[in-house]
């Protein structure tokens, strides 16, 4: 504790500024209860989670490749493409492993061509979110189809009681933590990103850590998780869209930015990026109540992203 | 006795230069062992092949007798040599015992890290050092000090034989040198050895048993200080031939041209004055990173000085210059600066030979206008300079080192400049080139420019310079006319004082 409350006096911290979107999540929660009654009911608590879900899982991915001082823009066709597999006809007991696989292929190409091929990681990200989005297109041209009722029921149903998504968000959740704060992977994660931010390029090759291998891991990773959010939001939805995911390359970006991740490499923390999730999934729940225009609430989001990130002081990140 | 660490017939090159030159040394365990030679005796490369750095073109290495390669210094310290950089190699946004465990993390169940037990461990190797710093302290908090002691601590832990330690007390305040003393004392006291690189000769006398000189990359000699006089070691290090390089030196002097008036490098430190005449050719001499970048530095706003002025014709400006304009105002002035890294802060390697020249003309005209017609200055200067190019059209990185230093120095003689401020004039640069650049310099003084010069290689500043002025701790400690300045005398001055 003594650790934490030495963060808040303005130290260094390696998991940068995500007191930020705390605080306005709690400002946002204030003022949301205090003008809109439709707000503080159970329902309404279970529908934000359920919003919330695809933008946090798919940000954690998007935060280890951002750690790395990378970034992965094919998120968002990767649940696309999701959705559409797991439309198909077939037995759920293909289609989810062929999810999975589809996944970690993209993720392994991703990786590849920025390490191996020296690609930018803008530039490879970009290419495989069109390549991916095509083949998405290929195989469900416009949304339809269903998917199996056990992912519906995954993503919808009840355990004793609790909401499904409230499962879903204490396991994925606790697995990242102990992914990115917990293991060796995570650890190497931080070196590596803290070496290129630093300007140390040769650090983590100096300790002996393979960054190529961690690197093309952090985008397999990525493209798991932003298929884990594409389950998700086909038990949602039901049915296959190949444009379901579009907004959402974007958005993890944001919310990593706005969870004090530094762009740079070797800052963040996945509390700060569930936190920014959170914050959008919230803004966008209490602007619709509110019945404000979605072009305002886009207006918004981008406002609140730079104010946030121009809160951040770089020289205070730890490096 | 065996030795720890013994060397055989090391070679490194880069390029065409020899670094480390056949170089054989025996590192014997319990004694703390002086690495000496002038700046760019291959000192610092031969320390980074041991560390797994570099890696030797040709020779052994053998610890504890047994033959080893390294490919990265994490190895280097497994098989037992634990290195201390000036630059320090700690990633700053992990903690101490991150630092201290990374790639060899301890792990519990699931492959998961075993936070507690590496924060133990750290807690207990910092102890040993007199530290009581929190474990779980980011490397960025650290001070300089605190950081090497983590990268001692680091090689205890690792049960490293052999410490380097890289100019370990340039950082440390004296009550930190007697820490480190202590701990130097209990390393060799366990039958470890240490490779001790300093340039503070009171320092060496009280705290290495033996020491190895080298110069331009060889073996000179490994002996016992404690048959050796300060002297007799200074007369190790120096003694290059002063070959026929150098142009003659005119002698004729005009007016001052720029004098620095109670300059203060940093707050406190020492006053530093002196003038600089047309026709004359001043060096900035002494060990490497004693204040002389920062002095020639201070006069184009690159330094943030603490106090002092300079005076150029008549013109007084006191320091430090603001950042942003220092430059621009001394290139209004007729100042060039020729700053040591050409390629990061010289030259645009991507662009013209011709844009290069005339960068500093284009620069001088207000707004973002062009200066026209200038095909025909820059192929006078080209052929002044005798730059070996097909045309100006050529892109500077396409040219050799040495030609890319005279397409640099010819920006300035385009631009006419009253006073040049030149940083390491022949780095990197061949001996022919190096002979051509030395006239050019010795021209443009006879033309009546003053010329203020720095170097690391001592003998470039001995034959080009009409007087030196050696630097050492951010103050002048000696002024040598040029034509009686030998090795000797400017390392005496920079070592005993």
């Amino acid at each position: 504790m003594a650790r934490l409350g030495s963060r808040f006096l303005g130290r260094n911290s390696r998991q940068g500024n995500w007191w930020a979107p705390l605080i306005l999540i709690v400002v946002t929660i204030a003022l949301l209860i205090a003008t809109t009654a439709d707000f503080a009911t159970p329902q309404n608590a279970s529908n934000l989670l359920a919003q919330a879900m695809p933008l946090i899982i798919v940000a954690i991915g998007q935060m280890i490749v951002i750690v790395l001082a990378g970034m992965d823009l094919s998120v968002g066709s990767v649940m696309s493409l999701t959705t559409a597999i797991l439309a198909l006809d077939g037995a759920p007991m293909v289609l989810m492993p062929l999810v999975f696989v589809a996944a970690v292929v993209i993720g392994l190409i991703n990786g590849v061509a920025i390490v191996k091929l020296n690609v930018h990681p803008i530039i490879a990200t970009l290419s495989m979110q069109f390549i991916v989005l095509g083949i998405a297109q290929l195989l469900r041209p416009v949304a339809g189809g269903s998917v199996p009722d056990i992912v519906v029921t995954m993503v919808t149903g009840h355990v004793l009681g609790v909401p499904a998504p409230v499962l879903w968000a204490v396991v994925v959740i606790g697995v990242a933590w102990k992914i990115l704060h917990g293991s060796r992977f995570g650890l190497h994660m931080f070196a590596i990103g803290g070496g290129v931010a630093s300007g140390q390029t040769d650090a983590a090759h100096n300790f002996g850590l393979s960054e190529q291998r961690n690197i093309i891991l952090a985008y397999v990773l990525s493209a798991l998780f932003a298929a884990f959010a594409g389950i998700f939001v086909a038990g949602r939805i039901g049915s296959g869209d190949p444009g379901v995911g579009s907004q959402f390359a974007l958005d993890s970006i944001t919310a990593v930015a706005i969870g004090g991740t530094q762009l740079s490499g070797g800052v963040g923390g996945l509390h700060g990026t569930v936190l920014g999730a959170v914050l959008m999934a919230l803004l966008a729940n209490g602007m619709n109540l509110a019945n404000l225009s979605a072009f305002l609430q886009g207006a918004i989001k981008g406002g609140i992203l730079l104010i946030v990130v121009a809160l951040q002081s770089r020289k205070k990140m730890g490096l | 006795m065996q030795p720890i660490v013994s060397l055989r017939h090391v070679t490194k090159r880069f390029g065409p230069t020899l670094a480390v030159d056949n170089v054989s040394i025996d590192i014997a365990p319990g004694r703390v062992h002086a690495l000496m030679g002038e700046n760019g005796a291959g000192k610092s490369t031969l320390m980074k092949i041991l560390a797994g750095v570099h890696r030797p073109d040709e020779g052994e290495i053998r610890i504890n007798g047994i033959l080893v390669a390294f490919s990265n210094p994490r190895q280097a310290l497994e098989a037992g040599v634990s290195t201390v950089f000036q630059e320090l190699s700690l990633l700053p946004n992990l903690t101490i015992a991150e630092n201290m465990f990374l790639a060899k993390e301890i792990t519990g169940k699931f492959g998961l890290l075993n936070r507690a037990e590496m924060d133990r461990l750290t807690r207990d190797a910092l102890a040993e050092l007199g530290m009581t710093i929190d474990p779980g302290t980011l490397v960025s908090e650290l001070t300089i000090a605190e950081r090497q002691f983590v990268e001692i601590a680091h090689g205890i832990r690792a049960d490293a034989q052999l410490f380097i330690l890289d100019e370990p007390t340039a950082a440390l305040n004296a009550a930190d040198v007697e820490i480190l003393n202590t701990q130097i004392k209990k390393l060799t006291g366990a039958g470890k050895a240490i490779i001790y690189i300093s340039h503070r000769m009171d320092e060496i006398f009280r705290i290495c048993d033996d020491v190895t000189v080298m110069k331009d990359g060889k073996h000179v000699a490994t002996t016992s200080l404690s048959e050796l006089s300060p002297e007799g070691l200074i007369a190790l290090m120096v003694g290059r031939e002063l070959s026929d390089l150098f142009p003659p030196r005119s002698g004729e002097f005009g007016a001052v041209r720029l004098a620095c008036e109670g300059l203060e490098l940093s707050p406190g430190s020492a006053l530093i004055e002196f003038e600089l005449r047309a026709g004359e050719i001043l060096g900035l001499a002494g060990l490497e990173g004693q204040g002389q970048q920062e002095i020639a530095r201070s006069f184009v706003g690159q330094h943030s000085s603490a106090a002092g002025r300079i005076v150029i014709g008549g013109q007084a400006f006191g320091l430090p210059l603001p950042r942003s304009g220092g430059v621009r105002l001394m290139q209004r002035l007729r100042i060039g600066f020729v700053p040591e890294d050409r390629k990061e802060e010289g030259l645009m390697l991507g662009m013209s030979i011709g844009e290069n020249i005339g960068m500093s003309l284009h620069a001088a005209k207000p707004g973002y206008r062009l200066v026209s017609q200038l095909r025909q200055l820059v192929a006078t200067t080209m052929q002044d300079l005798n730059v070996k190019a097909q045309s100006a059209a050529m892109p500077v990185g396409a040219l050799s080192g040495g030609n890319q230093q005279k397409v640099l120095l010819g920006r300035y003689l385009a631009a006419d400049m009253d006073i040049l401020i030149i940083e390491e004039p022949t780095r990197g640069v061949d001996i022919g080139a190096k002979s051509e650049i030395y006239k050019i310099l010795r021209q443009l003084a006879n033309e009546g420019k003053a010329l203020l010069v720095l170097s690391r290689e001592t003998v470039e500043l001995i034959g080009l310079c009409d007087r030196l002025l050696v630097v050492h701790d951010r103050k002048i400690v000696r002024e040598i006319v040029g034509e009686e300045a030998t090795e000797h005398a400017i390392l005496d001055a920079a070592l005993n004082t």
